[in-house]
């Protein structure tokens, strides 16, 4: 076990330094993450661009206070929701309440998510974090094994220059180390994390709001 | 030790091929964000003023019932922040402590102005671009450039 080298540290403090590199493999290793995050509020294309975008540029800025290894996926999960909310809490503002539509669908199950699925999508977050943290090769060959149609062992040999017979072995290997990542460790180890997304949410850091009235008296 | 789903190999690999699935964007998702390193920030003086309060995000039992739909956002970077008020015809904001500065905002597709806050520190803003902006700020005191975020 390789704990001590965690790639992702170095990654991150080497993007904050200027390495673009470093920045677009960090965003290739994270991408499934967020995505995964923002469909589940069925946002449009356009909306879906936006709070990736945001997530993102407001990513780059944060890098240096994101040394600690658990941090970025966490960091990465808090700040999506947090900015597709934002387009749902829009919607239920300024659209009269109709069962049928599909943001107030979107709404409702983000306010009381059957507990079935905020578990599954848990799952997700965590499988896909933990995926992230993996070296490139076993990442590659994962991504491989789990095409759609399927790729034969012949095919992901000749793609990843693993010898057909030691496909097996290297899956069983890649996947074990899967399930040693910090984030499938802490979700099988953590207690249930259920998301409280509610509650205090608009107080992002401390403090409370000054006065702005003052503002509008202007 | 309790058998987990995850102990048997195609179990796993199952549930990884379901969640890549969910995460069919990643690719596009991930064109974006390699494009946005050009706006990273080098400038070490250069304050970064965090989103600390956004009022779209309290839940409705939390919103002050005496106040319409504007938006509020504060900033806050020490010793300056920077406070917004959306409304749906204009922004308007205030540097705290109150001073003047020059505030420049910024869109991520590349368009960029500028306004003069008063002596107050109070700036009225004109539309903004769609799309994520941030705000720098210019004071006597120090310069900060804020979070990005979709006003």
């Amino acid at each position: 076990m390789d704990n001590g080298d965690y790639p992702i540290t170095s990654l991150v403090d080497a993007a904050a330094a200027g390495d673009e590199h470093a920045w677009h493999e960090i965003v290739d290793r994270y991408a499934p993450l967020l995505a995964s995050v923002i469909r589940r509020f069925q946002l449009t294309t356009a909306e879906t661009q936006d709070v990736a975008q945001t997530v993102w540029l407001r990513l780059i800025e944060h890098l240096s206070s994101l040394r600690e290894p658990r941090a970025l996926p966490m960091w990465i999960i808090t700040t999506s929701r947090r900015e597709s909310l934002r387009y749902l809490a829009g919607r239920r503002r300024t659209l009269p309440y109709d069962p049928l539509d599909p943001s107030w669908l979107a709404t409702s199950a983000e306010d009381a998510e059957p507990d079935a699925e905020l578990l599954r999508a848990e799952r997700h977050e965590a499988l896909l974090a933990g995926l992230a943290e993996l070296p490139a090769r076993q990442r590659e060959l994962l991504l491989l094994l789990v095409e759609d149609p399927p790729l034969s062992y012949a095919q992901i040999s000749q793609r990843t220059g693993v010898p057909v017979g030691s496909i097996g072995p290297t899956r069983g290997r890649a996947l074990d180390r899967l399930r040693q990542t910090f984030a499938v460790r802490d979700h099988l180890t953590g207690p249930a994390r259920v998301p409280v997304v509610s509650d205090g949410a608009a107080r992002l850091d401390r403090g409370a709001p000054r006065d702005f009235d003052r503002l509008r008296e202007r | 030790m309790t058998q987990h789903r995850w102990d048997d190999d195609q179990h796993l690999l199952d549930d990884l091929s379901d969640a890549l699935r969910e995460a069919a964007l990643a690719g596009t998702l991930a064109e974006y964000g390699k494009g946005a390193y050009a706006w990273r920030t080098i400038d070490q003086d250069l304050l970064l003023a965090s989103l600390s309060f956004d009022s779209s995000l309290e839940s409705v039992q939390e919103r002050r019932s005496d106040r319409d739909d504007a938006r509020v956002l504060v900033f806050t970077a020490a010793p300056l922040s920077l406070e917004l008020e959306v409304m749906p015809d204009r922004i308007v904001g205030q540097i705290v402590p109150p001073g003047p500065g020059e505030i420049r905002v910024e869109a991520a597709d590349g368009v960029t102005f500028h306004v003069e806050a008063d002596d107050a520190g109070f700036f009225d803003l004109p539309g903004m671009p769609r799309g994520p902006v941030r705000l720098r700020c210019d004071t006597p005191t120090g310069r900060l450039v804020t979070d990005w975020v979709r006003l």
